[in-house]
């Protein structure tokens, strides 16, 4: 009866079925707190933990769906190719902000993982939250972090962007929406980019190339601390 | 075929990718590679956005659902998250503050910059 459960069927089926009905509940109630992604994650832990199922059984399909994180993450560069006139229209104040905007995100996680004695693999595994989750998770893997965790504190940090953007946007007095757009890209990657688009035309492009362009420079900057 | 075709081109630039990271002397994520990798063939003309486009759309509107077993695997990790939860959640809202603060504020001086430039040259033209 066991070896049922180590198809890889089993667990792409299961994350499908459980990200549709994370889907289906966005739709329905239209709060970023229903976010399809942790449903899925929410509902595949519970039936694993439930019904006893290893995670390695999980994981065989698991992995199957995990190769497609590269192609996805390379095909960024089509999001950033498609708003290449934009990018060369305003390229100075978007290099200034991406590189500003990460550098003061990897600078401000360093130094409170010092303030709270977090041991290394979890500062590591931080440091990038800010970026997308396939670029935050290869920064994390690469330094030897616990991706999960990434993989939490991005998806934490998209949700609360693209609930608080509206404040954040009166609270520093942002009247420009080129400066709006990269901050919420910036901050809060592809789920403040969702909210960005809801502001306006400029506000969603800008957000979107700082989804890309942010994720380079984090990469570089990582390179270059660890 | 054409969907196939798409694919192949895609896994091609991937698989590429992995073995430019083994090359390097220092660690860089080979997805990462993969895009710098994409957008020069896009910049120079190699490939067109119409070489890739329904792959790309496919890859890109479903994004989230390939993190589906990255985030399940968190069941592996509880006690580390459950000693660890709240300093995570103070990290997470503060660093986002102030990353939306300081890129805002950079921008916002860049393009006071830039105007005030623009500015200065149309007088000299006067």
């Amino acid at each position: 009866m066991e070896e049922i459960v180590y198809s890889p069927y089993f667990g792409i089926a299961l994350s499908i079925l459980a990200f549709g009905i994370g889907v289906k509940l966005h739709q329905k109630w239209k709060t970023p707190l229903c976010n399809p992604l942790i449903v899925a994650i929410v509902l595949v832990a519970a039936i694993l933990l439930l019904f006893k199922i290893p995670y390695e059984a999980y994981n065989v399909g698991g992995e199957i769906i995990n190769m497609f994180l590269a192609p996805a993450t390379a095909c960024l560069a089509v999001a950033v190719y498609s708003k290449l006139a934009i990018l060369k229209q305003y390229w100075l104040p978007i290099l200034v902000g991406c590189t500003a905007g990460s550098g003061a995100s990897m600078a401000s996680v360093y130094a409170m993982c010092r303030l709270f004695h977090l041991d290394e693999s979890l500062q590591v595994s931080l440091l990038p939250k800010s970026v997308t989750t396939p670029i935050a998770v290869s920064v994390a893997e690469s330094a030897g972090g616990v991706v999960p965790i990434t993989v939490v504190a991005v998806i934490f940090t998209g949700i609360l962007g693209s609930i608080v953007a509206p404040l954040l946007i009166r609270l520093f007095r942002v009247s420009d929406p080129v400066a709006a757009g990269l901050a919420i890209g910036a901050s809060s990657h592809a789920m403040g980019t969702s909210k960005a688009i809801e502001l306006g035309e400029v506000e969603g492009a800008m957000s979107g190339l700082a989804i890309g362009i942010c994720g380079m420079i984090t990469v570089l900057l990582s390179l270059l601390i660890l | 075929m054409k969907i196939i075709k798409q694919v192949g081109i895609v896994f091609s630039i991937c698989w590429i990718s992995q073995v430019v990271e083994k090359l390097l002397p220092f660690t860089f994520p080979a997805s990462v590679i993969g895009m710098v990798l994409l957008l020069l063939c896009l910049l120079t003309g190699i490939l067109k956005i119409g070489h890739i486009q329904e792959k790309a759309d496919f890859l890109l509107s479903n994004m989230a659902f390939f993190f589906v077993p990255a985030g399940v695997s968190i069941i592996n990790y509880f006690d580390i998250l459950k000693s660890t939860v709240v300093q995570l959640v103070i990290i997470c809202t503060v660093s986002t503050v102030i990353t939306f603060g300081v890129t805002a504020w950079s921008v916002k001086c860049t393009m006071h910059l830039l105007n005030k430039k623009a500015q200065k040259k149309e007088k000299e033209h006067c």
